[in-house]
């Protein structure tokens, strides 16, 4: 009797489990033929070779060389997950005014236009793009350390450009200018990250490995709890039910009038509003170099 | 007393299913008779003469060695009559069935819990009840208010008006039940009501042919504080009802005072299973008449644990494959 109740108690269990079972044959199956087919395939190699190797450019001298090493290290990483060049250029010069024009040979007066067309040039110049040296796939950080004259710009090329819109690059700002005050390695660190979760969105879980391992914990206790909780049974007897002919024989049933208060309050006015302005698609900052190819990004002066 | 087949001389019993007597052994319907014990001794089986162990409020048992069914007449007679009764309504099948039906989602619960040869041993028992009649006259006195909000403009105006609230009203209650078994705990019977008293038949010890049974094990006034509770609470809850709708209501004055009363004794019905698991029992009441469940299902830790780990696991499992997948990609 007891291998009986063993057996039915297992097939309970299986017939329970069959499809978390089922899921995770195929999700491993999934998984191996992944992994075999990257092995055959590889990654796409690198098509553009005019460019230079170099991707940590720090004319503004706030880099350690051991921390242009772990950028240009992190950067090679991303670059090959990614597909796409990851340049980071920081300057100390000024960059607004005749004065600024004149010395350093800029096309305008003004602080925005000289940061994009410094940062644009830079990139044609050097013919940045994974897979081509014109108008190729990747993106440009460039900050400018000038006191009075701080601030950033983006310059975003090919798919790239495509990709990441208005408010992406507004992220990545944001992302810069939360560290770049205590420390610009942990800034730029941002940077690239930052690249890389944008371009790889449609890729990935919202959560990390820590979430791996720690929903799981939750959703089983959950499970558990609810699993374990138990009630004898509700009570279902209406109020009536012992009540001959279902309800109360009314006597008197009056409600008068006795006072009335109004009480009056100003509303404050409230503030704030908007939202996000820009669409969330791609082609953020669309604009054209001084060379004619087309680039996208954005600035954010200090 | 009990009750002989006058085709085949078996045992006739009440079938909740075919709503009279109906004989097991012959298949025969309504060819019981009555038939009484010749020593008049209670433990003594007026069918094979076997010794019948009966508990002091037992009023209908089984015999243990012809497995008859027996009523004991003075247990069911004189200060015992009960006036009413509500036969089963529903049979040993069916009950198992509902039983099934509600804990078949209880996965933690040990394998055999629902197994043929466990609910076999449920009892159907006729529960002693008394029935309380109360004439009730209600009164409320109290002070409402009703709040009213509004904007104009930039600003917003509150409006409070109160007003005096007055009700008086009579409520008869009919039949509060209240059991009188000490074996039968005080909150499963008031869980397990309510019965549908449009069943409720004059007694006859017919119908306890086929279940056990007890006679009230403690007179009306002894539980009838039980009874005044309920219809203080109800009759409480029906003034709060009548003066719904508004936004505060302070109570100034609340008397609820009894103009007659009553009670009288009645079997109700009520199947019980009793299931062992461990060294602990646990015991589940199902309303023989509508059905409706009681208890709470037993705990398996093994299974607990086996289960819980398996969720965990494969949740685990899945969440770090999509993301090697994904990293693939």
């Amino acid at each position: 009797m007891d291998n009986d109740y063993k057996k039915e108690a297992r097939r309970q269990y299986l017939h329970y489990f069959r499809f978390w079972f089922l899921g995770i044959g195929l999700a491993a199956v999934a998984c191996v033929a992944l992994w075999a087919v990257k092995q055959t395939r590889g990654s796409a190699p690198r098509a553009n070779n005019e460019a230079p190797t170099e991707r940590v450019f720090d004319y503004g001298e706030v880099l350690t060389p051991q921390e242009e090493e772990a950028l240009r290290e992190q950067i090679a990483r991303m670059e090959e997950k990614i597909q796409a060049d990851i340049v980071l250029m920081t300057i100390s010069q000024p960059v607004e005014g005749r004065e600024a024009m004149e010395q350093y040979g800029l096309r305008w007066e003004d602080w925005e236009r000289n940061m994009q067309d410094i940062a644009d040039d830079f990139w044609d110049q050097n013919r940045f793009g994974y897979n081509k040296g014109y108008e190729g796939d990747g993106i440009l950080l460039l900050y400018n350390w000038y006191q009075g004259q701080k601030g950033e710009v983006l310059s975003t090329s090919g798919k790239v450009e495509r990709a990441l819109s208005t408010y992406d690059i507004e992220e990545i700002f944001d992302a810069v200018d939360a560290r770049h005050d205590r420390d610009p390695f942990k800034a730029y660190e941002a940077y690239v990250d930052k690249v890389g979760d944008l371009l790889e969105d449609s890729l990935q879980i919202p959560f990390g490995w820590g979430m791996v391992i720690f929903l799981p914990i939750g959703v089983a206790a959950m499970y558990a709890a609810a699993g374990a909780s138990q009630k004898k049974a509700d009570n279902t007897v209406a109020v009536n039910a012992y009540v001959s002919g279902g309800k109360p024989e009314f006597h008197d049933r009056t409600d008068v009038f006795l006072r009335k208060s109004v009480v009056t309050r100003r509303i404050a006015a409230s503030t704030g509003g908007g939202g996000r302005s820009s669409a969330n698609h791609g082609g953020g900052g669309h604009h054209h170099s001084s060379s004619g190819a087309s680039h996208g990004g954005g600035s954010r002066r200090h | 007393m009990y009750y002989k087949c006058r085709s085949c001389g078996g045992n006739v019993v009440y079938s909740p299913e075919k709503r009279g007597m109906y004989c097991p052994f012959c298949d025969s319907r309504e060819t019981g008779e009555r038939t009484e014990g010749l020593t008049g001794d209670l433990a003594i089986c007026p069918n094979c003469g076997g010794q019948v162990p009966v508990q002091i409020h037992t009023s209908a048992a089984q015999c243990p060695y012809c497995d008859s069914y027996l009523i004991f007449n003075e247990r069911v007679e004189g200060e015992y009559t009960p006036r009413m009764i509500i036969p089963f309504q529903m049979g040993k099948e069916a009950c198992k069935k509902s039983l099934r039906e509600k804990f078949r989602r209880c996965l933690f619960a040990p394998t055999d819990f629902l197994s043929e040869a466990r609910l076999d041993s449920m009892q159907g028992i006729y529960v002693p009840y008394w029935f309380y009649d109360y004439q009730t006259d209600c009164s409320f006195q109290g002070e409402g208010t009703k709040i009213k909000v509004w904007r104009s403009g930039d600003k917003e105006y509150t409006e409070t008006s109160v007003y005096a609230i007055g009700r008086r009203m009579s409520i008869e209650f009919e039949k509060i039940p209240v059991d009188a078994s000490e074996q039968m705990p005080d909150d499963v019977m008031e869980l397990i009501a309510p019965f549908q008293y449009g069943q409720m038949a004059d007694f006859d010890p017919k119908f306890m042919s086929g279940f056990w049974g007890e006679k009230y094990n403690m007179t009306w006034d002894v539980v009838e504080n039980r009874a005044r509770t309920m219809m203080n609470q109800d009759a409480a809850k029906l003034l709060r009802e009548s003066y719904g709708g508004y936004s505060t209501v302070k109570t100034l004055h609340q008397d609820i005072q009894v103009r007659d009363s009553g009670a009288v004794y009645g079997l109700l019905p009520v199947w019980k299973y009793i299931y062992s698991y461990k060294g602990q029992e646990y015991p589940f009441y199902v309303n023989g008449q509508t059905g409706k469940i009681v208890g709470t299902a037993p705990f398996s830790s093994g299974k607990f644990w086996a289960y819980v780990g398996t969720l965990w696991g494969s949740l685990t499992v899945i969440l770090a494959l999509l993301q090697v997948m994904l990293g693939l990609l």
